[in-house]
């Protein structure tokens, strides 16, 4: 038993800073954040009394269902539009790009991530803007005669910045995927009597969907607590619940409110991961 | 030299070593030798200080080992995957452990490492570095590195397991030979039975954490104390037997015969097995005399292997026929299937083992 | 040709990547205050009048000093988890890790509430170390990812060896271990940086008086004057970002020739 004990207590001793810090810094604010959600704003004061009136009123408010629905529904759409539009990208680079080549592609894909959030999402705001370098250019070339108005301040500008925002961060864990799967088994199974198709869809893909399903948790989670883009494309009718959080803590100055959203919002986010997760571990026992 | 008494080691709720007693004197060339999960990695490591004992004490040279941490132990490992430090050249690796010895300049230090070069047959190599050398030059480095700093014990964790064939059987003769020639204790890990015959002085066979038998190769080979180890070590034909007399035994399909006592081992009761060496039977071929004891078969396989012939030989219809090797010999025919056959055997070479 | 196909969409792809990112340097050039098509004509006044915005630079020599710590500590705190998790088994190893990569999985916006309300409770005032400890949250996670796949191809019986070999067990860690996974160090610290230096969420609530240059961008969106001169920011961003992002690869290449191992992509 010494020797377990020995290498068990060195190791804890290893993580107990990084595991004391996250306790102090994320665990001790999420717990009083929860705390919070089930106290009340009194003006200036806090009210101590626990009482569900946060997340009543989270439910009766038609706006925080609105905002909170719209979350999810972009949040979906997003991801479901990333992912798409990624998985091509993976699986070109997996298996027709060339292995001294492959690097190349990647350090490609990620260079335009290295550049800032936040001038990133502004200048989508710039390409789709009524005259936006997109809408200049179309009725340059003599394409349309009057600005799209349809792509900026609404939903589907923040559909498509998004899409870009996390377009490497879907196709890495992919690629990872596809390039673990191993060459032969595409081999046999057309050697089985698959056709090429087929065989994408029989074993390429399956053995593909631990990426795909890690994608998809790495596009939604942050996607719904993305505030920035909301805020600078989406316009009065893409704003999500984080722009609703962070009005409730630094305007309006009502921190339980804010603490409310935020655990309903993690509680949704933790849903649809579960949900994933499942969906993933049934799909992997089927095929 | 080195002394294991009544040695433990649990992981948890899982007991790898139960009970292993052994004494391993100076200069023999030891091998522990079982199927992967046997305990016998953890038994060497114990011994490098790797794993602290559960129970039992170890001793080498007479001084106990529980307190002495790994690198202050007498001993020197040559690890299975070589260990060898990938960014450093096969000097360093080779000079690593003479760093920490003051006592040793530059210029002793740079002598002792070509010797120890010199010793594996790696002279000229001393600026490469570790990743430009083949599998077998790894090896080498390894046991340079280990060998230069004069251990009582060298340990080799499965050293030749990731060598091809041809390299393997070199290096044995190799690793036989050095051993010899420095004289010291060689306690080699292995789970090829083969490896354990030809290189050791003395094999323990081990099985789920304890020692089944500890012998000499010969010994072991033809005197196994288990049916286990038995099958285990080579190959060997097991046919019901009964006890019918005091030394008396009547062998499935081969008759009785007289068993001298050293040849039943213990546990052999009224019903018992006897065992026998595939080599130990020969067929007869035409125009040889038919000897005291010997049976009629039919062959129903034969595996050609270039020097040898490996038959199988039903005795009674509906059971399972036994395996004979027959070297191939010039004027020899190759038998073909579903042939009869006459086969000698030999009471002397045969085993009593408890059923 | 195989995958011919594919390979057109690749292209449009990679465009559609590389859009915004190229708008960057062509309306950072552009002498013109509308951030639009057609061009206007080429001036470098944009870069110049960057040098004279006071607020900027001391936003920029925050942001600076906020990620050079939140990379030290952040790299400091991912040895010792990332090296625990590789090597040694002890109870509660699975929530305990689950708990440190938690940030990963966790919308920013929450993290920065979170801590937001706690210094409020405890009337802990917002400076650049309230920034660091955020960062340092959401940056230790990434990491440990990275020094984890460092520590992860390291052979366990190289350190044993050194051991056997007379080192002393903290000497074996100095002597061999720390050089063969350096390169993912310097990763690790440069990722880290990278990620503090860009963030703006967790920056935007946690921030005191001083802005981070994040935050001071963000402040300067609103107002259209300044945005060619935002662009020209983020362009000099842009090329800073290359240079760490090449010094990160050139490192972890130099890694893998030195341990003879196989190059196998991106160091994401």
């Amino acid at each position: 038993m010494a020797a377990f004990d020995a290498t068990a207590r060195r190791g804890l001793l290893l993580v107990s800073p990084t595991f004391v810090y996250v306790l102090l810094l994320l665990a001790a604010p999420l717990a009083t954040v929860f705390a919070f959600s089930f106290w009340t704003q009194d003006f200036l004061s806090i009210d101590y009394t626990v009482t569900l009136k946060n997340y009543q009123e989270a439910f009766s408010d038609p706006i925080y269902r609105t905002l909170l629905g719209r979350s999810l529904l972009i949040a979906g759409a997003v991801t479901t539009v990333t992912v798409i539009l990624a998985f091509p990208i993976a699986y070109f680079v997996s298996f027709h790009v060339a292995p001294e080549r492959k690097a190349l592609w990647i350090f490609l894909i990620t260079i335009p991530f290295w550049t800032s959030y936040l001038l990133r999402v502004f200048l989508w705001k710039v390409i789709l803007g009524f005259n936006g370098v997109l809408n200049s250019s179309l009725i340059g070339v003599g394409l349309i005669d009057e600005p799209i108005t349809l792509i900026l301040y609404n939903a589907n500008a923040v559909v498509i910045t998004l899409a870009h925002a996390f377009a490497p961060f879907t196709i890495l864990p992919i690629y990872v995927a596809l390039e673990r799967v191993d060459r032969s088994l595409l081999e046999a199974a057309q050697d089985l009597g698959e056709t090429r198709v087929s065989t994408f869809f029989r074993v390429t893909l399956p053995l593909a969907m631990p990426g795909v399903i890690a994608a998809v948790l790495i596009v939604f989670i942050p996607t719904i607590g993305d505030y920035v883009t909301p805020r600078l494309v989406g316009g009065p009718d893409g704003l999500m619940i984080a722009n609703m959080i962070q009005t409730q803590f630094l305007k309006l100055n009502n921190a339980p409110m804010g603490a409310t959203l935020a655990v309903l919002s993690m509680c949704a986010v933790t849903l649809v991961s579960l949900v994933f997760l499942m969906l993933n571990r049934r799909y992997l026992k089927t095929s | 030299m080195i002394g294991l008494t009544n040695v433990e080691k649990y992981y948890g709720d899982y007991h790898a070593l139960r009970g292993i007693t052994a004494n391993i004197p100076e200069g023999e060339f030891f091998s522990l030798l079982g199927p992967s999960g046997c305990g016998k990695t953890t038994l060497l490591r114990a011994i490098a200080g790797f794993e602290h004992l559960s129970g039992g004490s170890l001793t080498i040279d007479g001084q106990d080992m529980s307190r002495i941490a790994p690198h202050r132990r007498p001993t020197n490992m040559v690890f299975q995957s070589y260990a060898i430090f990938p960014h450093l050249s096969v000097a360093e690796n080779v000079g690593f452990g003479l760093r920490k010895r003051k006592d040793i300049n530059r210029d002793a230090r740079q002598r002792m490492v070509d010797e120890a070069l010199d010793m594996v047959g790696l002279s000229g190599y001393g600026s490469r570095r570790a990743h430009a050398l083949s599998g077998g030059q790894r090896q080498r480095v390894a046991l340079a590195r280990a060998l230069i700093l004069k251990p009582k014990v060298l340990l080799l964790d499965e050293p030749l397991s990731a060598l091809d064939k041809k390299m393997r059987e070199q290096m044995q003769a190799e690793l036989r030979r050095l051993q010899r020639q420095i004289g010291i204790t060689f306690v080699l890990v292995t789970h090829d039975q083969e490896e354990a015959l030809i290189m050791s002085d003395r094999i323990a066979v081990m099985f789920d954490g304890q020692i089944a038998q500890m012998d000499a190769p010969q010994t072991l080979y033809r005197r196994p104390s288990t049916r286990r180890v038995a099958e285990f070590i080579g190959v060997m034909n097991f046919l019901p037997a009964a006890r019918v007399g005091d030394e008396m035994f009547d062998v499935a399909g081969l008759g009785k015969a007289f068993i001298d006592r050293s040849q039943v081992m213990n546990g052999a009761g009224t019903d018992c097995v006897a065992g026998l060496r595939p080599e130990t039977l020969s067929i007869l071929f035409d125009g040889s005399d038919v000897p005291d004891h010997s049976f009629e078969g039919t062959i129903t396989d034969r595996a050609y292997y270039g020097d040898m012939t490996y038959y199988d030989v039903v005795i009674t219809p509906g059971t399972a026929p036994v395996t004979i090797s027959m070297k191939n010999r010039a004027g020899r025919p190759i038998l073909e299937p579903n042939t009869k056959a006459t086969v000698a055997w030999d009471p002397r070479s045969l085993i009593i083992f408890g059923a | 040709m195989k995958g011919g196909w594919l390979r057109i969409y690749a292209i449009v792809y990679l465009i559609f990547l590389y859009l915004p990112v190229a708008l960057l340097p062509i309306f950072a050039f552009n002498d013109g205050t509308i951030i639009a098509f057609p061009l206007q004509g080429f001036t470098a006044k944009w870069f110049l009048e960057l040098a004279a915005i006071q607020a900027l630079h001391s936003a920029l020599w925050n942001s600076l000093f906020i990620a050079l710590v939140t990379a030290t500590l952040s790299t400091l705190l991912a040895i010792g988890a990332a090296r625990a998790s590789t090597r040694y088994k002890f109870p509660g190893k699975a929530p305990i890790m689950g708990a440190i990569m938690l940030p990963l999985v966790l919308p920013e916006i929450i993290v920065a509430v979170a801590l937001l309300v706690v210094l409020l409770q405890l009337g802990i005032g917002l400076t650049s170390w309230t920034v660091i400890a955020g960062h340092t949250l959401i940056c230790t996670p990434f990491a440990i990812a990275i020094l984890s796949s460092s520590f992860q191809g390291l052979d366990a019986s190289v350190e044993e060896a050194a051991i056997d070999l007379g080192e002393t067990r903290w000497g074996a860690f100095r002597t061999i271990t720390l050089p063969l996974v350096a390169p993912g160090i310097i990763s690790a610290f440069l990722i880290a940086f990278t990620i503090s230096l860009d963030e703006f969420i967790i920056a935007f609530f946690l921030t005191g008086a001083e802005p981070t240059l994040p935050v001071y961008l963000w402040s300067q969106l609103r107002f259209p004057t300044r945005i060619p001169a935002v662009m020209a920011l983020g362009t000099l961003l842009l090329l800073a970002s290359l240079i760490i992002l090449s010094i990160a690869e050139y490192a972890r290449r130099r890694g893998i020739a030195r341990t003879g191992g196989k190059d196998s992509g991106g160091f994401l």
